[in-house]
């Protein structure tokens, strides 16, 4: 979800709206390219949204919240639709806020999941090349105004929970990362302004068209 | 019989054969085993009990600590896995461990249903509030970023009970983990735990078992440059082990060079050295065969002791080699000799009988081969040797040196008083030196460097390895009693890590709870009709569906009518590794051990166990008494044997005054040497009893051989030559092994060292023939 204040431009993984002005680049792009556009400094928030498919639900889980970067070295996952739930991952720890239980603080290496999740943004959003570069194998393509990054796991412990992260994007904003586990269906977390295209939706399909094609059309 | 040169040769060639053959065949049927019970006596105590039938392959003995470090995290992450799964590929391990299995793969699927039995579940675990509550905090999780681990354990555990299972099952203080592997808090150095099925104290399989880490981690690491360092009763074993044969093999090498030019410069001839090392080799191997033939297999420390003691064999053919002369038959010198070097081998022989006696099957095979090799050296010597020599050219009686040697002697006043006042001064040294008579503890005879030590000490705390020295053992008439007396010790436990006074502890009921405590959760579980509705309810408020959970019914069903989980139930699984060395089940009984970690308040833990009818056994304590219960055997089969051997003494030489001439310098000798160790604040030990053993079966043999010099001058000084040659050559040799920096070697060649020289200035002084000598003078 998007601030309100005006002052506080959503900034998270440089998911900004205002991407209109940035140059566009003649011919195609490089991940380099794109980290300078994704980075950003703390702290930063932006909206996202998540469709959970499953086998044991009814209907697909719709899970909306915000990402936050208070500082560097923190990011929290705050979920407000359909629960409240807060998870805060800072100093090799995580701590996960649910309402009307005590905070659950654990490990980061007990859910590389987690560690996967932090590694991978800490690196986009300090547009450490080097560092995202070490984890996984990159690659871009696209144009400036509609870009994609894959990003594919380099250590086989890695490998072995994720087969390949993508992201989509337009200019400086990063809308959309579609994470392939290595078991399982993919899952889609749309960001800035694409969790706010999807506000009123529940379809699947249509949340995979917002994800690859972007607000283009 | 006379044989011509080449026909001697020939006959030594045919020997020589024959000693290879006999190897072949020794090395083809012989198992060496380093199994410590076999050389132990019988078990009193119940920790002696425990150490010998049960836990003499302790867990805590068994663990090696592998620490992996000199790479990158990763590196180090990826070859401890690769290190895992060759060895657990490796029948020779039991369990390794390096934090892969983080426990959910520890359950076989058939066993699932048990984590409703293994862990308590509180009362209302299976109400409608509790299930909606855990359905709400389920729905959460698969919207987490980790949603995926998840979702395949819904349908059948929408309480994620196996993940508390698992977490219970997990060490108390498991190590850090990257990249899925155990790491140091330091996040340098990879560690893994490995457990040998073979007991700690087998040299040889922890060899086997090192010697398969060690390639394995070659191949693992690549040229990756990191280090493995491994730790543990066995690696240390492995390692003071070829520390102990390279030195041995050191000093052997300088031992046989000494003796052979000592040979050569003795006699003057290559042969000689050949020619006096084949009644030794023979009796050694004769010694190994008979053992070889009469028992299942021979102990190591049976081969080490049976070789020190019969290093006396030595002397034979050296009386033989300094007795010939020219224009005398070797066979009428070996004739001559035989009576003297007969009675000594004899009354050894019947000494060393005893320790067939003694009961202990590591004494048993030691009598079978000392009284085998020595007959065989001492036959070997009378009936083939004199065949092989070359006719004597020269007469060691002809010596000038010798002859002024000898005169000088003879003027040496024969002690009397003096030798009493000797032996007072000896006695009282030996019973008022200050410090324990002596040492029990095998440990220091062969010590562990402290670096080693502390960094094994470092590897246990960082990996919560259990303790090697104290165990808590709980008794019970079956398995299931044993059990039930353990889990009555857990809260008492429970609270002393909360005291702090024991860090964690870990027992089989963890893995397995008693049969009644399964019952009792049993009772606990709700009806199929009950958990249907319960369940229907709850989920009826949230997105999941309605027969998303239809398995966790099957499941929870399937626990409530299953029977109680039992030990061999969980053959095949890893489980059965945690509970197979915790819970040792014997014909009569069972024993549940509980072994623990960091312990800082031992009386505490006594009470707590002997609260519940356990005992806190101290196994370091418990090897101790053996090796004094040992000793003791030893002991009292050594008062027989003098016993014997001087009967023996006595019916060869019958006049009184002879048997105190010769058993006089060996006695004083032994008491001597005790008094001088004693005195130097050595704590004596078994291999200073072996040594003492060896130097009074020397000390007998001078003592025979001067007291019996010859009728005459000439004879006198050939006597002469050989004792000096026997007891120079046996000074070297102990010497050499007295300036080992390993304290077995050290124990032995000081006190054999020390006992040569005693013995032969004794028996110099005392069993000389006074007589004889003046009617030398006077002819």
């Amino acid at each position: 979800m998007i601030s309100g204040k005006p002052k506080l431009r959503p900034r998270l993984l440089g998911l900004l709206l205002a991407s209109l002005a940035t140059p566009a680049l003649a011919s195609g792009v490089d991940a380099g390219w794109i980290l300078r556009q994704l980075a950003q400094p703390a702290p930063s928030q932006t909206g996202f949204v998540e469709l959970r498919g499953s086998a044991l639900l009814k209907e697909p889980l719709r899970v909306e919240g915000q990402y936050r970067r208070p500082d560097a070295a923190t990011l929290v996952r705050q979920v407000r639709v359909p629960y409240a739930e807060t998870t805060t991952i800072a100093n090799g720890q995580v701590s996960i806020d649910r309402s009307g239980k005590p905070p659950r603080v654990f490990s980061l290496q007990r859910v590389p999941e987690l560690a996967d999740l932090q590694a991978s943004f800490g690196a986009l959003l300090s547009g450490d090349l080097a560092r995202l570069e070490q984890a996984y194998r990159l690659q871009a393509s696209g144009s400036a105004q509609q870009w994609q990054l894959v990003l594919t796991p380099r250590a086989e412990a890695l490998a072995r929970r994720v087969r390949a992260v993508t992201l989509h994007g337009q200019g400086k904003e990063l809308r959309c990362i579609e994470t392939q586990p290595a078991r399982g269906d993919l899952q889609r977390t749309l960001l800035g302004s694409a969790a706010a295209a999807a506000a009123n939706l529940r379809q699947a399909d249509a949340l995979a068209a917002l994800c690859q094609a972007g607000g283009a059309r | 019989m006379k044989l011509t040169a080449p026909q001697r040769i020939g006959l030594a060639i045919g020997w020589l054969l024959l000693l290879g053959l006999l190897t072949a065949w020794i090395s083809s049927r012989m198992q060496v085993s380093g199994d410590l019970r076999k050389f132990m006596p019988d078990a009193r105590t119940p920790a002696q009990k425990l150490l010998l039938d049960e836990l003499g392959e302790g867990p805590g003995a068994r663990l090696l600590l592998v620490a992996l470090s000199g790479a990158s995290p990763a590196q180090l992450a990826a070859q401890s896995r690769e290190l895992r799964a060759t060895l657990a590929a490796d029948t020779q391990f039991e369990l390794v461990a390096n934090g892969e299995q983080a426990g959910l793969e520890a359950f076989p699927e058939h066993l699932l249903p048990y984590r409703y039995l293994i862990h308590a579940l509180p009362a209302d675990a299976f109400s409608r509030a509790t299930l909606g509550d855990e359905l709400q905090a389920r729905l959460q999780d698969l919207g987490s970023p980790a949603g995926g681990l998840i979702e395949p354990l819904l349908p059948s555990d929408p309480t994620l009970q196996l993940l508390r299972v698992a977490e219970a099952l997990q060490p108390a203080t498991a190590p850090q983990r990257i990249d899925e592997v155990w790491f140091d808090h330091t996040g340098t150095q990879a560690l893994l735990l490995v457990q040998t099925r073979a007991a700690g104290f087998d040299p040889g399989a922890q060899q086997a078992a090192v010697d398969a880490i060690q390639a394995a981690f070659t191949h693992a690491a690549g040229n990756s440059g990191s280090r493995i360092e491994l730790s543990g009763p066995g690696a240390f074993s492995v390692k003071i082990g070829n520390r102990t044969a390279r030195e041995a093999s050191t000093i052997g090498t300088l031992d046989t060079i000494g003796m052979v030019l000592l040979l050569w410069l003795a006699y003057r001839s290559w042969k000689m050295p050949i020619l006096g090392f084949l009644p030794l080799a023979s009796a050694g191997l004769a010694g190994l065969a008979a053992v070889a033939l009469g028992f299942d297999g021979v102990h190591g420390i049976t081969i080490a002791f049976g070789f020190t003691l019969i290093g006396v064999v030595q002397d034979y053919p050296i009386h033989f080699f300094s007795h010939e002369r020219p224009g005398r038959s070797s066979w009428d010198n070996v004739r001559a000799l035989w009576p003297t070097l007969g009675t000594g081998v004899i009354a050894t022989c019947i000494a060393y009988l005893t320790f067939l006696f003694s009961g202990v099957e590591g004494l048993k095979q030691l009598s079978v081969f000392t009284i085998t090799a020595l007959a065989t050296a001492a036959l070997a010597t009378r009936f083939v040797l004199p065949a092989l020599v070359d006719p004597a050219t020269r007469d060691f009686a002809d010596s000038r040196p010798l002859a002024r040697v000898w005169a000088y002697t003879r003027h040496l006043p024969q002690p009397r008083w003096s030798l009493l006042a000797l032996a007072l001064l000896a006695g009282a040294v030996v019973s008022w030196a200050p410090g324990p008579f002596w040492q029990n503890d095998l440990g220091r005879l062969t010590p562990v460097d402290p670096q080693d030590l502390q960094r094994d000490a470092q590897l246990r705390s960082e990996l919560g390895a259990p303790d090697v020295r104290y165990v808590i053992a709980l008794r019970g008439n079956d398995v299931q009693a044993a059990l039930e007396a353990s889990e009555r010790l857990r809260p008492a436990l429970d609270a002393l890590v909360d005291r702090g006074a024991l860090e964690s502890y870990d027992m089989a009921a963890r893995y397995l709870p008693s049969a009644a405590t399964q019952q009792q959760r049993q009772r606990q579980l709700p009806d199929a009709a009950t958990l249907r509705t319960a369940l229907a309810e709850a989920v009826a408020d949230t997105p999941f569906r309605s027969d998303a959970f239809a398995p966790f019914l099957a499941d929870v069903a399937r626990a409530r009518a299953a029977p109680a989980l039992q030990p061999q139930d969980l053959q095949g699984t890893p489980l059965a590794t945690a509970v197979g060395g915790l819970l040792v089940q014997g014909q009569q009984h069972s024993t549940a051990l509980v072994s623990l970690s960091g312990l800082h308040d031992i009386a505490a833990l006594a009470a707590a166990a002997r609260a519940q009818g356990g005992e806190l056994l101290d196994l370091k304590n418990a090897s101790e008494s053996l090796v004094a219960d040992y000793r003791g055997r030893v002991l009292a089969a050594l008062a027989v044997a003098v016993l014997l051997l001087s009967a023996t003494v006595w019916a060869a030489l019958r006049t009184p005054r002879r048997v105190v001439r010769v058993l006089l310098p060996m006695a004083l000798s032994t008491l001597l040497v005790l008094a001088v160790l004693r005195g130097l604040g050595v704590e004596l030990n078994l291999f200073h009893l072996i040594g003492l053993i060896l130097a009074a079966g020397l000390g007998l043999d001078y003592g025979l051989f001067f007291e019996h010099a010859g009728d005459s001058h000439a004879d006198q000084l050939r006597t002469l030559h050989g004792l000096l040659v026997c007891s120079v050559m046996t000074l070297l040799v102990f010497s050499l092994l007295g300036l080992s920096s390993i304290p077995v070697l050290r124990a032995i060649g000081s006190t054999v060292a020390l006992g040569v020289v005693c013995n032969f200035v004794l028996a110099l002084l005392v069993s000389r023939h006074p007589l004889q000598e003046q009617a030398d003078d006077r002819a």
